[in-house]
């Protein structure tokens, strides 16, 4: 039963990303099942943690992804170094997000190293697309 | 009368026009570079302008790049990983094309001079920059609305287009500046 809702969440979650982002989660997921055998599918309650906390970013300096985003996803957020606005980031609001493996992948490299002064791992970032497809 | 920067047609079409600052003092300015007939630009050209305008406008106004000579845009070019404390990088082939774009558009003047050998990587901090803002109070720069000269776009309501006349500034919080 708790299976069958994963699967159910996992699968409505999905379908607010455009067929390339989905197959982009399908590879972010065999990486992550390659480099950590007990990977067992993406959550939304770990993307929700990679996202809102706090850690030390490339400047030195506290960071996290909703210093730019915010918290409520459905809102415009502000880039917190230059302050332009920032269309919202959940598809729900914004149709435009999550449509593309090239703006993906651009952007959760840079943003991971803006927030954690390092890339992230194919778990991380399914774990937070997972949070973010949610929201 | 004001000098305008050096233009392609493809800035010309898509942001009507850049004015030149500081070189020389003015009294009127009153022509706009969209009155000049232009080609129409290629499929191709406005796609890069496009690309430009999207990535490098991605977390600020996309400056038009008549404003720094050839050598600054090539060391922005060659150090976006580490581009003012944030990662900025592209993908190989836009980061080629977006670089052969800033260069061909660059400045003919070097706008350097008085720096002291260093290559400007800000148009806030070139000394052209600095005299043509001279007369700002401080406060105004640094208020939250605007947050740094960076923000070209937060006082000069018609930079986008490339517009830099005096009449269409509004400094937020504060009201035009005559
Ligand atoms: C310094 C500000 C900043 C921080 C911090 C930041 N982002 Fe972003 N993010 C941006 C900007 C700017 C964009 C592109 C904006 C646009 O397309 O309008 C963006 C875009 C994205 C996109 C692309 C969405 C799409 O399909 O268009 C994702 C995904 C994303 N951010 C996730 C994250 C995550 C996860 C974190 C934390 C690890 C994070 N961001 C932290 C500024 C930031
Ligand atoms: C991921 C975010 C990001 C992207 C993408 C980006 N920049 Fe920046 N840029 C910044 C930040 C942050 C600053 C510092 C802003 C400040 O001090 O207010 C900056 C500042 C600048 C400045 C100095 C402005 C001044 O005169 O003070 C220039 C020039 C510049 N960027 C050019 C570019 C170019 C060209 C591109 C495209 C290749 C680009 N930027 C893409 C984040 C970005
Ligand atoms: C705080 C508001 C503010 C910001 C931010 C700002 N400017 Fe200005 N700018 C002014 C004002 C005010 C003047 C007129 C100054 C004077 O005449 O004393 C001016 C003058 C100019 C001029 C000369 C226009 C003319 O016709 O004389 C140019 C060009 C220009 N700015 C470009 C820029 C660029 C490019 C940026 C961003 C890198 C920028 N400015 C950022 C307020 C601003």
């Amino acid at each position: 039963m708790k299976y069958l809702a994963i699967v159910w969440m996992f699968s409505m979650s999905l379908m607010a990303a455009s067929p390339e982002v989905v197959q982009y989660m399908n590879e972010l997921s065999k990486t992550a099942k390659a480099e950590n055998s007990s990977f067992s599918g993406f959550d939304a309650a770990r993307g929700k943690e990679i996202f809102t906390s706090t850690h030390t970013g490339k400047q030195g300096k506290p960071m996290a992804c909703t210093s730019c985003h915010t918290t409520n996803l459905s809102n415009n957020g502000k880039n917190s170094l230059t302050g332009k606005v920032i269309d919202p980031l959940s598809p729900r609001a914004n149709p435009q997000r999550l449509t593309s493996t090239k703006e993906v992948n651009k952007w959760l490299k840079r943003n991971f190293m803006d927030v954690y002064a390092r890339e992230g791992s194919a778990q991380e970032k399914g774990d937070v697309l997972t949070y973010i497809m949610k929201n | 009368m004001r000098k305008l920067l050096n233009l392609s047609v493809a800035a010309l079409l898509l942001a009507g026009g850049v004015y030149l600052y500081a070189e020389d003092e003015h009294e009127e300015h009153e022509h706009h570079a969209s009155s000049f007939v232009a080609k129409p630009m290629s499929k191709q050209e406005k796609a890069t302008v496009l690309l430009y305008q999207k990535e490098c406008g991605a977390c600020h106004f996309a400056y038009q790049p008549e404003f720094l000579p050839k050598r600054s845009w090539d060391k922005t070019m060659n150090s976006l990983n580490n581009h003012f404390g944030t990662d900025a990088t592209l993908d190989p082939s836009d980061h080629k094309t977006i670089q052969n774009y800033l260069v061909s558009h660059a400045s003919k003047n070097d706008r350097m001079t008085g720096m002291g050998g260093e290559i400007a990587m800000r148009i806030s901090e070139t000394p052209n920059f600095k005299h043509e803002h001279r007369e700002i109070p401080k406060k105004m720069v640094t208020q939250a609305d605007v947050k740094s000269f960076a923000n070209c776009a937060s006082c000069h309501t018609k930079a986008a287009s490339g517009s830099y006349r005096e009449r269409e500034i509004r400094i937020p919080n504060y009201g035009s500046w005559e």
